[in-house]
């Protein structure tokens, strides 16, 4: 266990409906990264190799060891056991000794931030973004807004703009995170409600092309970050 | 004019960086730039200035589907 030499990295965030989110430090720590590593199996071990930079791998085996733990608490299980696969899109889901485990998850990490939302069953997205300064941002803008968040940006300036864009990316990246659909889904074709445009913190949003599907929607943004969660809703709660 | 893996080259190390720090794409260009580190918002700007530097439709799709910049570069050259 990690926890056993090195203290936690990751803690309690926010609970969102049913779905917990888990915040992890992903700042740089020679010994939580050594850690961590010892949690990884060989294939994940491969693919943090990959990685050109140390950034990202550092990223990747604190993040990876966090969810393996959490997963592992969850489902009763022992790390060796845990395995992930990956749907058609890419997006990964736990197997347990070989086989799907009942249980719905998503990651997300930007600089020294990472967020990890579980839940017992729904689909779920989480997106978290560290406010960069960007000097493509009107380009975005243009990219993948739609024509109403366009224009509420219109009139913003300076950090205003750049905070609210980041409040609408992660979420609407949280969103197409939880479809699954990875980002084969046009940004621009879908919009945040009013509601949430304008301060709101959460609402219950249906995309335009499938509204019978309703999804929990909640700002989970803060000083150091842009952060979102979007949690497939059922059939009780609608 | 100078080649396609030249530009996106050029591309990459005039827009994409990962932690500040410049992507150092190996000769044989066999690396995403998924695996390069590069974050999704970074992905939709670079493909949007790759539909404009090639005129050709370009999205982020593109630039997570194939598993090297190499393939991306092939793939361009099969649209001219």
């Amino acid at each position: 266990m990690p926890t056993s030499v090195v203290e936690c990295w990751w803690r309690p965030f926010r609970k969102v409906g049913r779905a917990e989110v888990v915040h992890v430090d992903l700042a740089p720590h020679a010994a939580r990264e050594a850690a961590a590593l010892t949690w990884l199996d060989e294939k994940e071990r491969a693919h943090r190799q990959r990685y050109l930079h140390r950034g990202p791998r550092r990223r990747f085996a604190l993040c990876r060891t966090a969810l393996r733990a959490l997963l592992c608490r969850r489902l009763g299980c022992r790390n060796e056991r845990l395995a992930f696969g990956a749907s058609d899109h890419g997006k990964p889901y736990a197997l347990v000794q070989g086989e799907p485990a009942p249980i719905s998850f998503n990651v997300s990490h930007s600089g020294e931030h990472g967020l990890i939302a579980l839940a017992e069953e729904g689909r779920l997205g989480v997106d978290v973004e560290e406010r960069r300064v960007r000097r493509d941002l009107d380009g975005l803008i243009r990219t993948v807004l739609g024509q109403e968040e366009q224009a509420q940006l219109a009139s913003a300036r300076g950090y205003r703009k750049l905070h609210l864009f980041y409040d609408f990316w992660t979420l609407k990246e949280a969103l197409v995170k939880a479809l699954g659909l990875g980002l084969s889904l046009d940004m621009s074709r879908f919009e945040i409600p009013p509601a949430m445009r304008q301060g709101g913190t959460t609402c219950t949003f249906q995309f335009p092309q499938a509204p019978a599907i309703r999804w929990r929607l909640v700002d989970l943004g803060n000083e150091r970050f842009a952060a979102a969660i979007a949690h497939e809703l059922d059939l009780d709660s609608n | 004019m100078a080649s396609t893996s030249a530009r996106i080259r050029t591309l990459i190390n005039e827009n994409l960086e990962v932690d500040g720090q410049s992507i150092d794409l190996p000769q044989d260009l066999n690396i995403s730039l998924v695996e390069a580190g590069v974050p999704s918002m970074d992905l939709v700007a670079f493909a949007k200035l790759v539909s404009k530097e090639f005129n050709i439709t370009f999205t982020i799709e593109h630039c997570t589907q194939f598993k090297s910049v190499q393939e991306l570069v092939d793939f361009i050259d099969s649209q001219s």
